[in-house]
């Protein structure tokens, strides 16, 4: 009889390149390529690298990873530890030393978070087109539409792309004109 | 001694490549491909080719066996496939259908 709480683990001279998933636990000393989705703890070492999405209950990282983490219990990315990618779990802790480039999320992704979530999204663009205005004008048409509900938010959305649009001359703010008609009332300022 | 251990729970679609000793409780569908032994525990499934030294079968391959060094389908072993070594044993019980290639 197999037990589900087995532990497994890949050691430092091994490569996996393929999907890895099951129970029980998972410690990765070596290479691994391919998504991990395991349902009890994954533990990167400092020797480990992983190149792509690790879905877990509890992940620990010391080593490299590039690529999404998702957990239903916490992650540690500890001294030493490197992640490339966004993490989303309920407790999110970084040691000192840890190097994190992405979006962290913590609290779950439940329904009652999700327009959170979205409103938080829909802010996060605003500053990025002003920095770069030459992507500005897909970015904005994109992500001014999700977020309808929340009327306040859409209208600050609207004035960064029709500042973005003349910036980058791609022609009059038609394109913004349908999001408008979608219910919000703001008053287009013509230049 | 670092090895790696594919537990009873874990599923590895694709390739494993090692320089060291691997262990497989699981299963592995693909291929795996081990520098040092390979041993197939009572309970593991390899539905690949394996590739490595000393390689022990306890549980089910699916898949051609290589080793430069030997086989040894233990009791309770189920390979199909094609077994090249220099040495094997085939235990009473183990479950067996496939070439033998001893290289002679």
């Amino acid at each position: 009889m197999a037990s589900s709480t087995q532990s497994s683990s890949i050691g430092r001279g091994t490569v996996v390149r393929g999907r890895v998933q099951g129970s029980g636990d998972l410690e990765i000393a070596g290479h691994v390529e391919g998504d991990v989705a395991i349902e009890g703890d994954v533990s990167v070492d400092t020797t480990g690298l992983v190149g792509s999405d690790i879905t877990a209950s509890r992940i620990v990282v010391r080593g490299a990873v590039r690529g999404d983490l998702t957990a239903g219990e916490s992650i540690h990315v500890e001294n030493g530890g490197r992640v490339v990618g966004d993490l989303r779990a309920p407790r999110i802790a970084i040691a000192a030393g840890g190097l994190v480039r992405g979006h962290v999320q913590t609290g779950g992704a439940t329904p009652a978070a999700r327009p959170r979530a979205a409103a938080a999204a829909a802010s996060v663009p605003a500053p990025r087109t002003r920095e770069t205005p030459a992507v500005a004008p897909s970015r904005p048409a994109k992500k001014a539409p999700p977020p309808p509900p929340s009327k306040a938010k859409s209208t600050t959305n609207h004035k960064t792309p029709a500042r973005a649009n003349l910036a980058s001359r791609i022609g009059p703010p038609a394109p913004i004109v349908p999001v408008l008609k979608k219910g919000t009332k703001a008053v287009q300022k013509k230049k | 001694m670092a090895s790696t251990v594919i537990g009873a729970g874990i599923t590895i679609d694709g390739e494993v490549t090692s320089d060291e000793d691997v262990i497989v409780a699981g299963t592995v569908r693909g291929k795996l491909v081990a520098k040092d032994a390979v041993t197939v525990e009572h309970g593991g499934a390899v539905e690949a080719d394996i590739a490595g030294g000393p390689v022990s079968v306890a549980g089910t391959v699916t898949g051609n066996i290589s080793s430069h060094d030997r086989v040894d389908l233990q009791n309770g072993a189920r390979v199909i496939g094609n077994v090249k070594a220099t040495r094997i044993t085939i235990a009473d019980g183990a479950q067996f259908k496939g070439n033998v290639d001893m290289d002679v």
